[in-house]
């Protein structure tokens, strides 16, 4: 327990004594795990010198520094709260040992392509061979089955393959992709949360499962709606046309029944969200700008009206909008019961007051990169709140407790395995460039 | 075959999109839900549609029969005294109670976390909001588009030279849906631990705020915008979006698929130009390799790119559209969709569950209709009869 934890000591973490063997890189399987460490389960992830999780080498611009693989935020963000040995599971020795850790952890986690592991003698029966009700979670993009399970897919295209790129976009315009990989904080969410289903299954009948997050399928059901709607447009008109009907629903910030949209502020590409659904809100939004002239207007006397004069109105809410600063204007709003808020850039989120106030980010320090802020534990536990507690680990940091303590490795035979290459200290170069 | 979470009774005091997902995956892995709605009105979702012939029809509207699968609808007016008591009454049978207001609201309502307890100390009361219980933004009016804006998402997505855009649908909702799901089983799998329940609070703002890849752990690093921009379709030449003939494909090309890459674009001489090289030359004339990507893209349908792309495993993907997912013939080969009878809507192919459980898949069911479980739920799990119920109905509490 850290200094500044103000935990009582009687309340364990959530997960305190669940044991992850976390075999995932990259982001979607490691935002999972992150989840499930965050609250308090043992996650052991595991890389090796020439399978390094690729997070480590992400240094945009700035160049790798001495030490690199310790100091990349993009990895450190991701694997707080775990540990990190190195152990190489291509070899026979490496294979041995990760079944020996297999047999004491509740839950393996696992993002390889569909085949892979297969190849490297980790399947569920293999884990099950050692360790009779383990929870195997695999993330691969398209599934292990069917006929495209051979398929590489990452983040964004996991949002085209499940259809939200083709409902995202300007009006008129053609599909847009999201600025971030979408699918894989997706799937890591749904794959913490299905370890978790399968762990209360677990204990209610003492077996184990397969779970499976096919990360495209993960993300489709975040657009169920349409896929619905589709089949209702197919019924009213069998000769609907499908890419007519998807730009349709390409409305950038504009919706089918409310009026909505962004509008500029002061401050260079500063902009505030509101959004009007009833009468009675579109008349809070006139008495802000004081233009009771509006709400009589005939154009804007009811949604259906409004939605179909949204032009005009746009011109007269970024009239008033544009002599504003955007938390001055979405203050005004929401204090006269309109939904509005600002478009917050990264600069201004990291010092969000609403964010600072309850405290969401954290000070971590960590022995390489040095100290920065860090967004906390997301899943808010009122009795016991979780931290976070240890920063990500340097490559290959626990070997020594991982080897030694937990499967009782002497210090000649921790030598050996770094003798032989099966553990590491330094990642090789050149993996992932 | 037992559903995973068959144990686990929730009762849903949620409207809209992000308390009805999370609930919704709940019940569709097995949860006996309980979703208390307004009488008369119902849920607001089932008055947004899209509705069949666009007629407005609170039994038929695509995002309610898409949210509610396998949960069983009671009709509750909480803001009455009675209304309240029932809650409670129900809250002491179920171990979560997941509630969506502000905590002022739920103050004034007397149902916060402590009111449930007080009846059920194992209960998890999972509260799931746009901007948290605290904090100077609790008591903001939200919308999707909201969530999206203070989650610093929206600003990064679309054009460097337009205002920012919202990614499709609700998927600021749907996130603190899915997160809100994960955070009740890691307090429910706590409770069952220690006997012990308690608040478990997601915010939307900060489920977003922790979903920015690199964008965010690098400034508060390195405290540099260089990445903070707009982009619009093209993060980089190899991680975008493309026209080809009939539609959209996108690629998304790690450093290590870039052989892999060439095999399917048949473009092998880019692995002798020193312009390709490696990464950091392929970043130094991105214009370039795009505009050798938009000529090859030009030439291919969205079914050739997506079969080279499988063929040589590089990462290329159809912009896929609502016909093309239920047309899919690897999703079809996985059994993905189920088809769901409602008896409003009559059968339609539903989206199958995020994760497959395999040893427990369960069946899913159509969404309520509004009440339609009011008398099993208050006859078999509080003993109250037709008579009695007649009677609260005819005072508006259910």
């Amino acid at each position: 327990m850290s200094d500044g934890d103000m935990r009582p000591a009687t309340a364990r973490l959530p997960l305190e004594g669940v044991r992850v063997l976390d075999l995932t890189m990259v982001w979607a399987g490691p935002s999972g795990t992150r989840l499930l460490a965050d609250m308090g389960a043992e996650v052991i992830k595991v890389e090796s010198a020439r399978s390094w999780d690729m997070l480590r080498s992400l240094h945009f611009l700035s160049g790798p520094p001495e030490q690199w693989w310790d100091k990349a935020a993009y990895f450190n963000h991701n694997n707080r709260n775990k540990y990190g040995i190195t152990l190489d599971l291509q070899t026979a020795r490496g294979r041995e040992l990760a079944l020996r850790l297999v047999a004491m952890s509740d839950v393996v986690f696992e993002n390889y392509r569909a085949d892979v592991i297969g190849k490297l003698g980790l399947d569920y029966a293999d884990l099950r061979a050692v360790k009779d009700d383990i929870i195997l979670v695999s993330m691969p993009s398209h599934g292990k089955s069917g006929p495209e399970s051979g398929n590489v897919a990452y983040g964004t295209n996991v949002e085209q393959l499940a259809g939200l790129a083709s409902l995202t976009g300007y009006p008129g315009m053609g599909p847009h992709k999201s600025p971030i990989a979408y699918g894989d904080p997706n799937a890591g969410a749904i794959a913490a949360a299905a370890a978790l289903a399968a762990l209360l299954h677990r204990r209610e009948t003492g077996q184990g499962q397969h779970v499976e997050v096919a990360q495209w399928e993960a993300m489709i059901g975040n657009v169920g709606e349409f896929v619905l709607a589709w089949q209702m447009a197919l019924r009213d008109d069998t000769a609907a046309d499908i890419d007519a009907w998807s730009e349709s629903q390409r409305r950038g910030n504009r919706h089918f029944s409310r009026v909505q949209g962004v509008y500029p502020c002061t401050g260079e590409d500063e902009w505030v969200a509101v959004s009007v659904g009833t009468d009675a809100e579109f008349a809070a939004l006139c008495g802000v700008m004081g233009r009771a002239d509006v709400v009589r207007d005939a154009r804007f006397a009811d949604v259906v009206s409004r939605r179909h004069h949204q032009d005009a109105l746009d011109e007269i809410v970024t009239a008033w909008t544009r002599g504003r600063a955007q938390d001055e204007a979405a203050g005004v709003l929401q204090a006269a019961g309109v939904s509005a808020a600002p478009v917050l850039k990264l600069q201004r989120l990291l010092y969000d007051r609403n964010l600072r106030a309850r405290g969401f980010w954290e000070t971590v320090s960590h022995a390489a990169a040095g100290e920065w802020d860090v967004e906390g534990p997301v899943w808010r536990m009122s009795r016991t709140p979780a931290h976070v507690r240890i920063p990500a680990p340097m490559f290959g940091e626990h070997n020594g407790w991982v080897l030694g303590e937990l499967l009782g490795l002497s210090e000649g035979e921790i030598a050996a395995l770094e003798a032989d290459g099966v553990t590491a200290r330094e990642p090789q170069a050149g993996v992932h460039s | 075959m037992t559903p995973p979470l068959a144990s686990v009774r929730i009762l849903d005091l949620t409207a809209g999109v992000s308390g009805p997902w999370c609930t919704k995956l709940l019940a569709d892995y097995g949860a006996h839900v309980i979703q208390a709605e307004r009488p008369g009105v119902g849920d607001e979702s089932r008055g947004h549609g899209p509705f069949p012939g666009g007629i407005p029809d609170r039994e038929r509207s695509a995002l309610f029969l898409w949210l509610n699968t396998s949960k069983r609808s009671i009709t509750l007016d909480i803001a009455t005294a009675t209304g309240r008591e029932l809650a409670l009454r129900l809250a002491a049978q179920c171990d979560t109670v997941v509630v969506d207001r502000s905590a002022s609201e739920l103050e004034r309502l007397r149902l916060t976390h402590e009111d449930f307890a007080a009846v059920n100390p194992r209960i998890v009361t999972t509260s799931v909001t746009a901007f948290g219980l605290s904090g100077p933004y609790a008591d903001w009016r939200a919308t999707n588009l909201t969530s999206y804006a203070t989650g610093g998402q929206h600003y990064l997505t679309g054009d460097g030279d337009r205002e920012p855009i919202q990614n499709g649908g609700y998927q600021a909702l749907y996130q603190a849906g899915t997160w809100a799901f994960g955070a009740t089983l890691a307090a429910v799998w706590n409770a069952r631990e220690t006997g012990v329940g308690q608040r478990a609070e997601v915010a939307g703002q900060e489920v977003m705020a922790a979903i920015l890849e690199i964008y965010m752990p690098d400034f508060a690093y390195r405290k540099a915008e260089t990445l903070l921009t707009r982009r619009g379709n093209m993060a980089t030449a190899v991680v975008g979006i493309y026209p080809v003939i009939d539609g959209h494909i996108g690629i998304h090309a790690m450093p290590k698929n870039w052989p892999q890459l060439l095999d399917a674009l048949d473009m092998h001489w880019m692995a002798e130009d020193e312009r390709f090289q490696d990464n950091r030359a392929r970043l130094r004339n991105n214009d370039e390799l795009m505009a050798q990507l938009y000529t090859w893209t030009a030439g291919v349908t969205k079914a050739e790119a997506y079969e080279r792309g499988g063929q040589y495993r590089a990462p290329i993907s159809p912009v896929n559209t609502m016909a093309d997912l239920l047309a899919s013939p690897h999703l079809d080969a996985r059994g993905f969709f189920r088809e769901v009878e409602h008896p409003a809507t009559g059968t339609m192919r539903y989206p199958g569950s995020p994760a497959r459980l395999p040893a427990t898949e369960p069946a899913v069911r159509p969404a309520p209709l509004l009440g339609q479980h009011n008398a099993e739920v208050y006859g078999e799990m509080l003993g109250i009869s037709a008579r009695e119920l007649a009677a609260l109905s005819a005072v508006g509490v259910i």
